[in-house]
């Protein structure tokens, strides 16, 4: 495949950070706004570098491990948003730690289930983005499973973010699981795989995030209603009791 | 093995939830408009003075003292089965003002869509006290309160997942009202014996 095929998320990304730049999401999702800035540098730092071959393999292995823990510190932000304005239970703040071990333990168990080439930091930082894959997998699915039960709006830059990473991380899941079952006939397909999967995550949060989100919590910073409408409301609120 | 079946179940999951996620931007157009003869007609009405005499402890001690184990027992499932009843009542009402409210938010006046965002965040929360009392109740009534020895205490009912279900369907209600107080009289006279 040609150069420019494989850098086509790069400049995905560069679109979607003049998005968010635009929507200042900075402020409203800093996480997710780092991921991106950090993902545009590495594609940049990876390009820079594509023909010297140790500098190429120290920057990947590097960004790879930045991409590990952004995205979960991007979940954990996700949960805190959508889950903050949910509950205030004690038990609602074990829900991502919880998410976060079963994603390692099942990371764990396929690591010893699926025979692996990488020792020491290289065989860590792959066993990590597997259990982020499989953190995004959960939160994304759990939260969709929320939309019904609870009527939560969708149309929301957390969900926006969740299904990006969530489609991305089933598609690689499944790519992974049969990639394992192939061994390196599978390779090109799952190169283009990923590819494919990940242009499309960050399509959707293009599109999330190209309109102006709508108020979440009510509004304090409006002004006091007129003398007739407290009446109004008072009366309503009368006949209700 | 079980890691296998555990990474196909959440694939099967994911691939579920993405699905869902195109079904509901794919129908997203056209917008519906949805106004007050949208909600209130398809409210169903909550008696709350029967919630709060279900969720008393002190009527529930007086029937424990008063009946015999086996018809307290009796009696103690019909009230689980009547509470549940209600609280699948609030969570209808709970999704009728969500659609309402959803509807209010593309409006332009900010304090229209200020009300409709009170009026969201008070029907989630309903729908989340429902949901979590559901399935209690639920739990309870499939395991037969009668082998656990009577124990579940219907008061306990009142706040779950820290939830206080009445008040939070209370402040739901004044929510609405505020969001409908442009109505005519007869118009909030309905809603006020539907909700």
């Amino acid at each position: 495949m040609s150069l420019i095929v494989w850098y086509i998320p790069l400049a995905l990304l560069v679109l979607l950070l003049g998005v968010l730049l635009r929507r200042r999401a900075y402020g409203v999702s800093p996480c997710f706004f780092s991921y991106v800035a950090f993902g545009v540098a590495a594609g940049v730092a990876r390009f820079v570098v594509r023909h010297h071959a140790s500098a190429y393999y120290g920057t990947y292995w590097i960004t790879e491990a930045g991409y590990d823990l952004l995205g979960i510190l991007v979940m954990y932000e996700v949960l805190r948003t959508v889950l903050g304005s949910l509950t205030r239970a004690w038990w609602a703040r074990l829900i991502f730690p919880a998410v976060l071990v079963m994603g390692f333990s099942l990371s764990l168990a396929r690591s010893h289930e699926v025979p692996h080439r990488l020792v020491g930091i290289l065989f860590n930082i792959v066993l990590g983005e597997t259990a982020v894959r499989f953190v995004q997998v959960l939160v994304f699915a759990g939260l969709v499973t929320l939309v019904p039960l609870l009527g939560l709006r969708w149309r929301q830059y957390s969900f926006g973010v969740a299904t990006g990473f969530g489609l991305y991380a089933t598609v690689m899941l499944l790519a992974t699981t049969k990639y394992s079952d192939f061994g390196t006939r599978f390779k090109f397909l799952w190169d283009v795989t990923s590819l494919v999967a990940y242009s499309l995550a960050v399509l959707i949060w293009i599109w999330f995030f190209s309109v102006p989100q709508k108020a979440q919590t009510p509004s304090s910073e409006l002004s006091a209603p007129s003398p007739g409408d407290l009446k109004q409301y008072k009366d309503a609120l009368r006949r209700m009791r | 093995m079980f890691s296998i079946i555990f990474t196909w179940v959440i694939v099967a999951w994911g691939a579920i939830a993405c699905i869902y996620m195109l079904r509901c931007a794919w129908t997203r157009f056209p917008k519906r408009d949805v106004d007050a003869d949208d909600v209130i007609p398809f409210l169903y009405p909550v008696d709350i003075s029967l919630a709060e005499s279900l969720l008393d402890p002190a009527t529930e001690f007086e029937c424990r003292w008063r009946l015999e184990p086996r018809r307290f027992r009796k009696a103690q499932r019909k009230r689980m089965r009547l509470y549940l009843e209600l609280t699948r009542r609030m969570a209808h009402n709970a999704r009728v003002l969500v659609e309402y409210a959803e509807a209010e938010k593309n409006s332009c006046d900010p304090r229209r869509m200020s009300v409709a965002a009170a009026v969201q965040e008070k029907a989630i929360g309903v729908r989340l006290y429902s949901l979590l009392t559901g399935i209690k109740l639920r739990f309870w009534l499939l395991l037969r309160t009668d082998i656990l020895n009577s124990k579940p205490v219907m008061a306990h009912l009142r706040t779950t997942g820290d939830i206080d279900g009445l008040e939070t369907y209370g402040a739901l209600k004044t929510a609405a009202a505020a969001a409908f107080m442009k109505l005519p009289p007869d118009a909030i006279d309905s809603l006020t014996r539907n909700l």
